[in-house]
């Protein structure tokens, strides 16, 4: 029964994030990539805020009571759109992409493996080894895509 | 070799965004999910404030110059991690960043095919078609 809903939700997740990063690229283009990512941050901040102190059920534990490992996140958010930055102009987005989707996709199983950060263990199993064969299809063909974007752009400058 | 180190960097970064899924999970349970997409929100904002403030050339009024749709991806991002905190506990991480690139996949065909958001219009990119349909068998596996 839940199932489907968070399949919905996960969707709308990724469709959101990937009509983020089109935004946020045009945007950065036009005045810096910090500036715009400030941006996105003080928005976020704003917007959250206003929805916690509306609509969040009292908890037992807050954000000032919680070990302070726990509230690292956003390090790794920023480190990644660094290293995005860096990247993308030295090794191509075709490659930049691939590295990216292979490290999310690797840490994720061994998290969920290993239950690390406190999380539930599930465990790798044959399905999930099958899973793992046709993601790294599915990156060689992003890969594939890309590349073909790079040389039409080369082909027919505008 | 300079390549690949590059590479490299990039994908502990990837191994990084799992990282941050794993830590939300468990914080919005804890603290509630709103909180937890505040906390990620709040000190990245903090954090870029500073690095904006000793960044060499500021263009902060170039920024209120754009047209305003530009502006909107700070409406976007929170519903992301709102995702992210209320799924990876429920199905983990696993499963969660698979259906995330599910979606992101699907969008960039979308907003390819149709031009949405001032792209150019593209016809449907069939390594990209692929992948999704490699995508989803996979998510269904896990």
């Amino acid at each position: 029964m839940l199932l489907p809903l968070i399949f919905i939700l996960l969707l709308v997740g990724g469709a959101v994030l990937a009509a983020q990063s089109s935004i946020n690229g045009r945007l950065g283009a036009k005045t810096g990539v910090i500036e715009s990512a400030w941006l996105t941050f003080i928005m976020g901040a704003v917007l959250t805020f206003l929805l916690m102190f509306f609509f969040e059920p009292t908890q037992q534990a807050t954000l000032f009571s919680v070990p302070k490992w726990q509230l690292t996140g956003a390090l790794f958010g920023v480190v990644y759109m660094l290293a995005i930055v860096f990247a993308v102009p030295r090794v191509g987005t075709a490659a930049a992409t691939v590295a990216v989707i292979s490290g999310q996709l690797l840490m994720s199983l061994l998290i969920d493996h290993f239950g690390w950060l406190s999380n539930a263990v599930r465990p790798l199993d044959a399905s999930r080894y099958v899973a793992m064969a046709l993601l790294i299809g599915a990156i060689g063909l992003i890969y594939l895509s890309h590349q073909q974007r790079q040389h039409r752009m080369v082909n027919q400058p505008s | 070799m300079r390549h690949a180190l590059i590479l490299l960097g990039v994908l502990i970064a990837g191994m990084g965004l799992s990282v941050e899924a794993g830590l939300l999970g468990p914080l919005g349970e804890q603290v509630g999910h709103l909180s937890a997409t505040l906390s990620i929100f709040m000190v990245g904002a903090l954090l870029l404030s500073l690095a904006l403030v000793f960044s060499p050339k500021r263009h902060l009024g170039t920024l209120f110059k754009q047209p305003r749709w530009l502006l909107t991806g700070g409406i976007l991002g929170p519903i992301y991690v709102i995702v992210l905190t209320l799924a990876t506990p429920l199905v983990g991480v696993g499963m969660t960043m698979v259906g995330i690139l599910c979606g992101q996949v699907a969008a960039s065909v979308a907003i390819d095919h149709f031009g949405w958001l001032g792209s150019e219009q593209r016809k449907v990119d069939g390594y990209r078609v692929g992948a999704l349909v490699m995508i989803l068998a996979a998510l269904w596996l896990m």
